[in-house]
């Protein structure tokens, strides 16, 4: 359970309710401690997307010292004399946002 | 008398006659051509009108979305503009395709994508909104209205073509891009005459500076073309009189009305607004190109260098140095009514109010710096010509857009029914923007004058490197287009509807409030008031310049 209450934060809520709860009680700082939101799966994946790319790309670094990645430096011949100016980048960039809009005019049309 | 005086006198005679046929009609031709205007608007297009909708507020809502669109290709030429200056080979590969862009190239067709396209389409959404507001009617043909902005955005897309290569194919592509464009102009003029003729009570002065600000481009081309239209200095003329009425006349009429429907105060002086319609129309906006080729290519006539004869020469010094007058007034005007006699009723954060703080802020320094570099152009020996194109993007950017878009931000929910989506994210979309434009533009600047002092004396720093970091600053721009476009699309759809309210609240927290007019305790309130604050009455005034409510 990666969003929404857990258990912990219930039974710490429904103990706040009790008469005799002193501020200072571990119950509170356990509701303190745990929070009540978590970040949405999707970031997760996202995040452990970027770090495990990172760690793989290390690893190769170590296990094939000089040698070229595989798949990716067999593409990257493909353009080159095409982005070749850093200009590309922010192309990129605007081009990304002007997908961006296209994809906004489409789901919010067809959304309910 | 020279051509530019010449031009000049046509200009007031014709701008007379308009003003005078607005005012009384056309007698007992009135009515036959009216009837006339409103087929033209409807049946005569045939079956097309009906392929959009007639809906109150959609063709203000569709002029100002396209405009949003445009600015992002504005934005995307003026970036790659330039980025080209400092390295003219960077998108050489595009050269396969046919394609081989150099800065000016790209410059002269962010030039027509932001004016027109952004800025002009911006000017026309808000005016299709203001004018049957003003004139408490409805807008002659909402349908015609929507139509047209199709036409127009064609224009545009022709005209940038034509910037990039003006022949393909034997053909002068910018014949394509005039035509369509006056076309489009024509009905949209007709549009807003017949919504302006139905107006149950006098139009405000807000009002007359939009109108007239639309009928002075017309108005004006006819001037220039019966003076002479060949000569460099008529083009120069030409190019000057449209930045000065449909550019600045018409943003002038928005930014004044906007300024008070947004804050819920009323204009704060009739007089000033008189003084900046008058002035618009009576003196040469210094804003714009050092040049008519703008004016030239889209009269389909040869570009000739700006000479002037020495009376042309002084008129146009004498009238530029007076068009200040009405930058100086717009200014006082908006930023007061901005700040108000007491309090602002409405959000201060309301969308496109930083915008139009923005525009108005930087109107006067560069209308005073466009000021000098004109007269420098026109003079025998130009010494400031080398930043006379980065002074216009600066125009454009600081002045132009925000106070097109703010304007067209803060009428937004009133044309469509729902607010922005999210007021973070137009925060976001003014700062990136904002400040993406001005050092951006301010260091494209120095690098210009230090290429201007290496020609002098060929010491000074490296002004390539200098404007690749323009040129990357200046990116803010846009990705702040991109923001406020994805903003206002999403609003479309998910924006909290008008009728639910939004929130105003302010976080300012006053212990004494002078009170200077009669005022309500909502505005009072708005003003961060509280119960326990001291209402302090203060003498009100009756002076001439007081405030003057617009409806």
């Amino acid at each position: 359970m990666l969003k929404g209450h857990t258990s912990v934060v219930v039974v710490s809520r429904l103990a706040r309710t009790g008469d005799e709860m002193s501020s200072d009680s571990a119950d509170s700082v356990g509701e303190f401690i745990q929070g009540e939101s978590e970040p949405s799966s999707s970031w997760m994946f996202m995040a452990m997307g970027i770090v495990l790319s990172l760690a793989t790309l290390i690893l190769h670094g170590m296990l094939f010292p000089g040698h070229d990645l595989p798949v990716i430096s067999d593409i990257l011949p493909v353009f080159e004399g095409v982005f070749d100016s850093g200009i590309w980048f922010f192309i990129l960039g605007i081009m990304m946002g002007v997908f961006a809009i296209i994809a906004t005019m489409m789901t919010e049309a067809t959304s309910e | 008398m020279g051509d530019v005086v010449t031009a000049m006198a046509y200009f007031w005679g014709l701008m007379l006659l308009s003003y005078f046929l607005m005012q009384n009609g056309m007698w007992i031709l009135n009515d036959v051509v009216k009837s006339m205007c409103r087929f033209a608007l409807g049946k005569a297009i045939g079956p097309p009108i009906d392929f959009v909708e007639g809906r109150q507020g959609s063709a203000s809502k569709t002029w100002i979305m396209q405009g949003m669109f445009w600015l992002i290709i504005a934005s995307l030429f003026t970036f790659e503009g330039l980025w080209l200056a400092y390295d003219p080979h960077a998108l050489h590969s595009l050269s396969s395709w046919g394609y081989n862009p150099t800065s000016n190239s790209l410059l002269y067709a962010a030039g027509f994508a932001a004016l027109y396209g952004g800025v002009g389409m911006l000017i026309i959404g808000s005016s299709f909104h203001i004018i049957p507001k003003l004139a408490d009617t409805e807008l002659a043909s909402e349908k015609n209205g929507t139509l047209v902005s199709y036409l127009w955005t064609l224009a545009v897309l022709f005209l940038i073509i034509a910037a990039h290569d003006s022949e393909i194919l034997g053909i002068n592509i910018f014949l394509f891009g005039t035509t369509l464009h006056g076309l489009a102009y024509l009905a949209v003029l007709i549009n807003l005459l017949l919504t302006a003729s139905e107006r149950k009570s006098a139009l405000p002065l807000p009002g007359w500076l939009i109108m007239l600000g639309m009928l002075a481009d017309p108005v004006s081309v006819v001037a220039t073309i019966l003076a002479g239209i060949g000569s460099g200095a008529v083009q120069w003329l030409l190019a000057h009189l449209v930045s000065g009425t449909f550019f600045f006349a018409t943003l002038a009429g928005i930014s004044l009305y906007v300024s008070s429907s947004a804050t819920g105060n009323p204009l704060w002086s009739r007089s000033l607004t008189a003084v900046t319609t008058v002035g618009a129309i009576a003196t040469i906006t210094p804003m714009g190109y050092t040049h008519g080729k703008m004016a030239a290519d889209m009269l389909l006539v040869s570009f000739e260098e700006v000479s002037m004869q020495s009376t042309d020469g002084i008129a146009v010094a004498f009238l530029m140095a007076l068009a200040v007058i009405p930058v100086m007034a717009l200014v006082a005007n908006v930023m007061m009514t901005l700040r108000g006699g007491d309090a602002f009723v409405e959000n201060p954060d309301s969308a496109g109010v930083p915008e139009i703080n923005l525009g108005t802020s930087m109107l006067l320094p560069l209308v005073v710096a466009s000021l000098f570099v004109q007269s420098d152009a026109l003079s025998h020996s130009p010494e400031l010509s080398g930043i006379s194109s980065t002074l216009v993007l600066m125009v454009i950017w600081l002045v132009l857009v925000p106070l097109a878009l703010g304007s067209a931000q803060n009428i937004f929910p009133a044309v469509t029914g729902r607010n922005l989506l999210s007021a973070n994210r137009s925060r976001w979309a003014f700062w990136m923007m904002g400040w993406g434009a001005f050092f951006g533009l301010a260091i494209t600047m120095m690098a210009d004058i230090a290429q201007i002092e290496a020609a002098a004396d060929s010491t000074g720093i490296m002004s390539g490197e200098v404007r690749v970091v323009g040129a990357i600053l200046f990116y803010g721009t846009a990705i702040g287009a991109i923001l406020h476009t994805l903003n206002a699309l999403s609003g479309l759809y998910r924006g909290t509807p008008v009728s639910e309210g939004r929130a105003t609240s302010t976080s300012i927290s006053r212990d004494d409030y002078s009170l200077t007019t009669p005022t309500s305790v909502r505005k009072i309130l708005a003003g961060g008031a509280h119960l326990d604050t001291n209402i302090v009455p203060v003498a009100e005034s009756d002076d001439a310049g007081a405030p003057t409510e617009l409806h």
